[in-house]
């Protein structure tokens, strides 16, 4: 035992609750209105992007202290993630809510193209990147070798669960998280009950565009580099974990995120990273081969 | 033949003030600039127009190339071959383009220059260094650039002679520039008698290498080469670093040769002690004294690409100048006998389309965030 | 911005400006917000540029063009074409039983255009057509999976893949030309569609998308990892089309005789290309043909009851599994099809060309053109893979005008360009009901 496995599941665990925490944008808009977001990885992109321009406003105005850093940056771009989840809902898929179920999924792709390109051309085609703030890193000595925790690392670890950890407050004991629920179980019920349904599909999109936020923060703390394209690839990883955890569920999504993460992060590690993909996708057609509704998803009832 | 290129520029001045306005009235001489101008390798097809724009000025103030004017037009291929054909047929066809500067990704340099094959249209690439560019027997095809297997060949040298590497780990991002040179650095190091411990691919986009970093580091690797671009090289090395691998050497190519290297690490202190090998530096020739300067008063630093574009324009109205013809069998057949007199200094090619000197040589990094060519080559 | 406010709409006759002028500073806002930070704070490594002008131009002109809207949206035409998006309508439209479609006009005039074509077309425009006839065949494959089936297939590129790497491979290990390779990639398609269609068929819904999108990714990935067998991501050259054996070269590659040299004529580089669109052409219209005739057989009818209602239609005795793998086969081997013509006309293949974003793009095709609409699938290929060429003159605002217009398009017609529609019948007399 000399660390080299444990660091492999620290590795892995980083990576899977920053993909859970955007598998949770996934699993909240489709649990309401039964739509893949595609654009929901480029929505983590331009908060990448936010939380970069609001650190370099905030060294301008000579703040240095690393707390009010992270706070104003946190504020800064969940504000205007927010807005850009409910802008971007507005265009393009409220007015499709009624129609077929595929034309928000095409409108979606239209917007995660708009959005790159967006971010291309107003920001340059060059890669972006944050100083590092948070330097040095702990050692813990396990047996004759050790796991190197930066102090990033451990921030970020704290920041997604402390994250999840509210979400799941909201949406269990506010009044706001019980009209969600309501929602998701029946639409047209909740909306005969009084619930303007139209506006919590709004506010689960602003929730998931925070979300989104969130990990667009810590994440650009963690690696310090993104381009417009960094939210494609992130994108798809989070939506396979959602899909893994059982899409509609919120801890499904955080559970999907940690396993899709420690599984790359393993397989890379003990066998050969040219096929971690292969493998974390093998990995989800057998699971939901024998278990079509995803680890933590409630079983499809079919209805006549 | 810097004399040649420029009598014949004075000679062609000269007969278009004597012809006065009906210089005017003649037709441009088009060439093509194909690359990368949107998605993720945008950065590189910046480079390629901001110098082949700027070599075209100074020619057209200088009368063109046989008493034309050079008109660029921009060809983007999004580094997506299928686009990549697209576009070459429609400056073979649509513009009508006499040469053609392009294209960056050796992926979509290979079919479009099919397309330019088939057509007679000379084109040089200023960035593609695969080997299959020019191993295809092409007739019409050159590059501005050195080959992967020559890059590989003075990277694999280097991590022996002087970084005395004994347990050598070599990474790439699964793409044709990256996996080619590290295979070749690969192949040079097995012949020196040095087996890399690890060899591996990284996936271009992801961030995220703490897995293959842990595995360096149970591996107890001395010297970690990496054929790619720098949005990977800069998360990996300080990866690297964050991990507790201070001392092990990092070294790559001419993909990083740029400043956002040291945005995408984080900060300087990451990239600090980074090796890489490029072509000597175009900017510290004298040739390019000049220019340099002309680009940095109108604000742009001409790194990485910027001055391989502008030879490669330079070239070729060399070529088309040369041959008295604007045919691409001939400007090319010229180019094969005649050396260039560029902006990177004189260049001549083989038969190929290869230059016959390749000039790679190691670079590092330091403190301040600046690449700079290193005394100590062997 | 601005369709979106709209959805509440009022009933008021004329103008009710103080409205407009609200809906106008509320977009604003929102826009100031949006584009503030992202367009005025251009990034320069860990510093920036403040562009405030770049700001003001964007939402000054987002609200004026809110006002302009919101006042339009007042007036009767605004009112009439608010109605004309909100009207939800179902699936299939039936017309009347002797209604003769128009398209007994078009397509033989179509027809007649397409073969007179390449006498005028330059190059680039073929290869664009080209481009366009290989994805119109990738739409109408995909349009039998899900416009017909009802089955979200995100990973529809892998067929593609296997049809391109077939022909490359075929050539390089078998030395098969394109000719033998054109039917066995169609095979080769459909038998993958099998295997995977097998387990997965009795996904529901988006499970059975995202299982399908992580079967496209794993053959992407093991056609760039295997180095040693396909190239990886060096690609591979195809071989380009052949007739009778006779080459399009310049010189002969394959041992052949170059087609000018046999028949001594000048060397004409749009040959191969004419050659390639006569065959794909050819192709296409079987294709169309074939489905056609399938939809209006008894496996067409079955896959579009299965899409309507699975239940329903296995208490009726359907054998669903059957149903939806010669779907998924048979849209397969379309994909096949389409990989040989994508591979010879590239020359060359690399697994660059087979990522999850072209799946979404045929995807976007049967959705814009209306599933199941096989004109509108034609039409809708066209547009997806003309208009980008056609935007080149904006050069970088290229693929986001692309965006633009795809939203646009869902937003104006959510079910597809044109929509399903059946000649209904009339009961023969003297039948029983």
């Amino acid at each position: 035992m000399d660390g080299i496995f444990l660091q492999q599941l620290v590795n892995g665990l980083t990576l899977g609750s920053v993909y859970g925490l955007i598998a949770i944008g996934y699993t909240m808009v489709y649990g309401i209105i039964g739509m893949i977001n595609f654009a929901h990885g480029e929505v983590y992109m331009i908060s990448a992007y936010l939380a970069a321009i609001s650190l370099a406003l905030l060294a301008y105005f000579g703040i240095e202290s690393f707390p009010l850093l992270m706070l104003g940056t946190l504020l800064f771009t969940i504000v205007v993630t927010g807005v850009y989840g409910f802008t971007i809902e507005r265009i393009a898929y409220k007015p499709l809510r009624n129609s077929t179920r595929l034309a928000p999924l095409i409108s979606a792709i239209g917007i995660s193209l708009i959005l790159q390109n967006y971010a291309q051309i107003s920001q340059g085609a060059r890669q972006q990147g944050v100083p590092t703030l948070l330097e040095g890193a702990m050692r813990v000595e396990v047996g004759t070798g050790f796991v190197q925790l930066t102090y990033t690392k451990i921030f970020i670890l704290v920041a997604a669960f402390v994250g999840m950890g509210l979400l799941t407050y909201v949406i269990k004991y506010t009044k706001l998280g019980r009209m969600c629920r309501a929602t998701q179980q029946d639409r047209k019920m909740a909306s005969i009950l009084g619930i303007n349904t139209d506006r919590v599909i709004s506010y689960v999109f602003v929730i998931g565009a925070v979300m989104a936020a969130l990990a667009g923060v810590l994440i650009t703390m963690n690696y310090g580099t993104f381009d417009f394209y960094a939210g494609f690839i992130i994108g798809i990883k989070a939506f396979t974990a959602a899909v893994l955890g059982g899409i509609g569920s919120l801890p499904g999504a955080m559970l999907g995120g940690i396993i899709l993460g420690i599984s790359e992060s393993l397989f890379s590690g003990l066998i050969n990273s040219d096929y971690k993909d292969v493998f974390s996708f093998s990995l989800l057609v057998m699971i939901l081969i024998f278990r079509p509704q995803g680890l933590l998803g409630r079983p499809l009832v079919a209805k006549v | 033949m810097s004399q040649t290129f420029y009598k014949k520029g004075f000679l062609a001045l000269a007969v278009a003030t004597a012809l006065g306005v009906s210089s005017y009235v003649q037709a441009d001489i088009k060439i093509g600039v194909a690359g990368p101008m949107t998605g993720a390798n945008a950065a590189f097809g910046e480079q390629y127009m901001k110098g082949a724009q700027a070599a075209a000025d100074v020619i057209n103030k200088a009368g063109g190339v046989n008493g034309e004017q050079i008109v660029l037009v921009k060809g983007d291929d999004a580094c997506e071959p299928k686009q990549a054909v697209a576009v070459a047929n429609r400056l073979v066809d649509q513009d009508k383009v006499a040469g053609v500067v392009g294209h960056f990704c050796s992926s979509n340099t290979i079919p479009a220059s099919e397309v330019y094959d088939e057509a007679g249209v000379i084109a040089i690439t200023p960035g593609s260094t695969n080997p299959q560019v020019t191993e295809r027997g092409l007739s019409a095809m050159f590059r501005m650039c050195g080959r992967d297997d020559q890059q590989g060949i003075v990277a694999g040298n280097y991590i022996v002679d002087v970084l005395k590497g004994k347990k050598v780990v070599v990474l790439h991002d699964k793409d044709t520039y990256g996996q080619g040179l590290a295979d070749a650095t690969k192949a040079q190091l097995e012949k020196r008698g040095v087996k890399p411990v690890l060899y591996e691919g990284l996936t271009r986009g992801e961030k995220d290498f703490s897995a293959v970093v842990t595995k360096i580091r149970s591996a107890g690797a001395d010297v970690v080469y990496f054929g790619g671009l720098h949005p990977e090289a800069g998360p990996l090395v300080r990866q690297l670093r964050e991990q507790g691998l201070k001392d092990v050497k990092f070294m790559s190519d001419d993909g990083i040769v740029t400043d956002e290297l040291v945005t995408t690490a984080g900060g300087a202190q990451y990239v600090e002690g980074v090796y890489m090998t490029f072509g000597a530096d175009p900017r510290l020739l004298p040739d390019s004294k000049a220019v340099v300067e002309e680009f940095r008063k109108n604000g742009t630093e001409p790194e990485g690409y910027t001055l391989y574009a502008y030879a490669s324009v330079q070239a070729l109205a060399a070529a088309f100048n040369g041959a008295k013809s604007n045919k691409g069998e001939d400007a090319a057949k010229w180019l094969k006998a005649n050396p260039v007199k560029t902006v990177m200094g004189e260049k001549k090619w083989d038969q190929k389309g290869d230059l016959t000197v390749s000039d790679y040589v190691v670079y590092q990094w330091d403190a301040k965030g600046k690449y700079h060519q290193l005394e100590k080559q062997q | 911005m601005s369709v979106a406010n709209t959805a509440s709409t009022s009933q008021t006759k004329g103008f009710d400006l103080k409205r407009s002028l609200l809906e106008t500073i509320v977009a604003g806002l929102l826009a100031l917000i949006v584009f503030g930070p992202v367009v005025g704070v251009v990034l320069d490594g860990y510093t920036f540029n403040a562009e405030p002008a770049r700001v003001a131009w964007l939402v000054g002109g987002v609200m004026i063009g809110r006002f302009i809207l919101s006042l339009f949206l007042q007036t009767p035409t605004g009112q009439r074409m608010l109605q004309g998006f909100d009207s939800g309508g179902s699936g299939v439209h039936v017309l009347a039983p002797n209604y003769k479609s128009r398209l007994r006009y078009i397509i033989p005039a179509l027809i007649v255009i397409a073969i007179v074509f390449p006498i005028f077309a330059n190059k680039y425009l073929l290869t664009v057509v080209i481009l366009g006839l290989i994805y119109v065949l990738l739409g109408l494959g995909l349009n039998i999976v899900v416009g017909l089936a009802g089955l979200l297939d995100l990973g529809y590129v892998a067929f593609y893949a296997i049809g391109a790497y077939g022909l490359a491979l075929g050539y390089q290990y078998l030395g098969l030309g394109f000719w033998s390779v054109l039917p066995l990639a169609a095979i080769a398609a459909a038998l993958a569609g099998c295997i995977l269609g097998f387990p997965v068929l009795r996904m529901h819904g988006d499970y059975l998308a995202i299982v399908t999108l992580g079967f496209g990714e794993i053959i992407r990935l093991v056609l760039n990892n295997w180095l040693s067998f396909t190239g990886g991501p060096n690609g591979m050259p195809a071989p380009s089309p052949t007739f009778l054996g006779l080459e399009f070269g310049r010189r002969a590659k394959d041992g052949g005789v170059p087609i000018h040299e046999f028949f001594g004529f000048e060397y004409n580089a749009n040959l191969k290309f004419v050659f390639i669109y006569a065959v794909l052409f050819l192709v296409v219209l079987a294709v169309l043909y074939i489905k056609h005739r399938l939809t209006r057989m008894p496996v067409g009818r079955a896959w579009e009851a299965l899409r309507e209602d699975e239940i329903a239609c296995r208490s009726m005795g359907l054998n669903h599994v059957l149903v939806k793998l010669s779907a998924f086969t048979l849209g397969a081997s379309t994909a096949g099809l389409a990989g040989v013509f994508f591979a010879t006309y590239q020359g060359f293949v690399n697994p660059s060309s087979f990522t999850f974003f072209e799946s979404a793009l045929i995807l976007a095709i049967v959705v814009l053109g209306g599933m199941g609409s096989t004109v509108g699938v034609v039409i809708a290929a066209f547009v997806l893979t003309v208009a980008p060429e056609l935007l080149r003159s904006f050069s970088e605002y290229r693929v986001l005008l692309f965006g633009v217009l795809m939203v646009l398009m869902m937003i104006w017609r959510p079910r597809g360009l044109i929509r399903i529609s059946r000649t209904g019948v009339v009961p023969r007399k003297g039948v029983a009901p």
